[in-house]
């Protein structure tokens, strides 16, 4: 690997090797490898303790705003009991929306995403948190081009098409038919979940 | 200072990473459909690798020579380390773009090309200024790779739109395969480009 750059370095480079090791004894040599870890072992922690807290708060800051950022005019953000990430986003008591996580199998694995929905089954907003799209194809799904699109759908018209003369459903991006696909049936699925939660009563 | 001026503009275009070194070619091919894509990868190699070769370039006389390779490769995954807890405690928005990109920088055989080609027999300033200057080229070839791509794959540069709606953007140019051409054709063109310098060189007798 290094090899056609060596002669290509610097006149500054000592052309002879190392003077022979002495102490080469294979204990020292595993000492001194032992004690590089170590060092830098050190290092992570330290650093890992010092800044572990503003992280985890820094997180949490994130989190509160991505939700704020979901339903902008909620002004209260509820964890929905027995559901690991579910929130209701209500407005002086009333349920504006449930913002619900969906994930489903994209082109270059799984599309994490974030899925605000009405209680009457109407796609709010969403958001993708975590994509493994082709970069410059796939990942258009999260420009508004595409994804605006998805908003104020219900359950039915969330299906893809490619004939442009379609103007209930969602047009897929061209190039990126299996993303397009994916996200759409991540908030199909999201919206599913909700109306179910929904009929059974639950708040 | 004419020293570490050289040793630093070297890295440019002479002994270019990624056009003449041919390192670190999976980086250029992967992370360079677009220019934010390819400059953010760019600034993070110029980074973690000014700072490997400054560590190693400190602890070149405690380092073991049979052991050098795995104690460089801890070092720079101690740093890239480093610098994702404290993104991730200082901005947490950047850590999310930069995520993948930084895991991958720990492997980039450029990065270890240096500290052990150069940082590993030099004083630290020279060292630095090395890392420096092949992390420059290296966001330089990447700028490129990834202007080309954007413009001709999307029609955009940074996002913007600049041939207009009417152009059909070659998809090829955004896929893997359009990345390789590309970089054949930009890999050539520097070979031109370093013959014509070395040629203008001898023409003025000084020595290459």
């Amino acid at each position: 690997m290094t090899s056609t750059s060596t002669s290509l370095s610097t006149s500054t480079a000592p052309s002879a090797p190392k003077p022979a090791h002495k102490e080469d004894s294979i204990l020292r040599i595993a000492l001194n490898l032992t004690a590089a870890c170590l060092i830098s072992g050190l290092f992570i922690a330290g650093t890992y303790f010092l800044t572990h807290d503003t992280a985890v708060q820094k997180e949490a800051e994130l989190k509160a705003l991505t939700l704020k950022s979901m339903v902008t005019e909620a002004d209260s953000y509820k964890n929905v009991a027995g559901k690991t990430d579910w929130y209701i986003a209500s407005k002086a008591g009333k349920i504006i929306a449930y913002i619900v996580p969906a994930e489903s199998k994209g082109y270059g694995g799984a599309i994490k995403m974030l899925v605000a929905v009405t209680p009457d089954g109407v796609v709010k907003n969403f958001n993708i948190l975590d994509s493994k799209e082709t970069p410059g194809l796939g990942d258009k799904a999260s420009k508004p081009q595409f994804s605006g699109q998805l908003l104020g759908k219900s359950a039915e018209h969330l299906t893809v098409t490619k004939d442009p003369s379609d103007k209930d459903d969602i047009m897929a991006i061209s190039g990126a038919t299996i993303t397009s696909r994916a996200v759409t049936l991540g908030v199909k699925n999201a919206v599913a979940e909700v109306a179910q939660f929904v009929k059974e009563g639950g708040s | 200072m004419f020293r570490l001026w050289k040793i630093f503009s070297k890295g440019l275009i002479m002994e270019n990473p990624i056009f003449v070194l041919a390192l670190s070619l999976c980086p250029a091919l992967a992370v360079t459909t677009t220019v934010v894509n390819a400059l953010t990868m760019g600034l993070s190699v110029m980074f973690v690798l000014s700072a490997n070769n400054v560590v190693v370039s400190l602890t070149r006389k405690l380092v073991n020579h049979k052991v050098r390779v795995p104690i460089y490769i801890t070092s720079i995954a101690t740093i890239v380390t480093l610098v994702q807890l404290l993104l991730q405690a200082y901005a947490p928005l950047l850590y999310k773009d930069l995520g993948i990109y930084l895991s991958l920088i720990v492997v980039f055989a450029i990065i270890l090309a240096r500290a052990e080609v150069f940082a590993s027999k030099n004083s630290v300033v020279p060292s630095f200024f090395d890392g420096f200057g092949m992390g420059c080229g290296f966001t330089l070839a990447m700028l490129i790779i990834g202007t080309i791509r954007e413009l001709v794959g999307n029609g955009t540069i940074l996002g913007y739109n600049i041939l207009g709606h009417a152009y059909q953007p070659a998809l090829i140019m955004i896929l893997p395969p359009g990345a390789f051409l590309l970089i054949g054709y930009l890999v050539g063109a520097s070979k031109l480009f370093n013959q014509y310098l070395e040629k203008r060189q001898k023409a003025r007798g000084e020595v290459v």
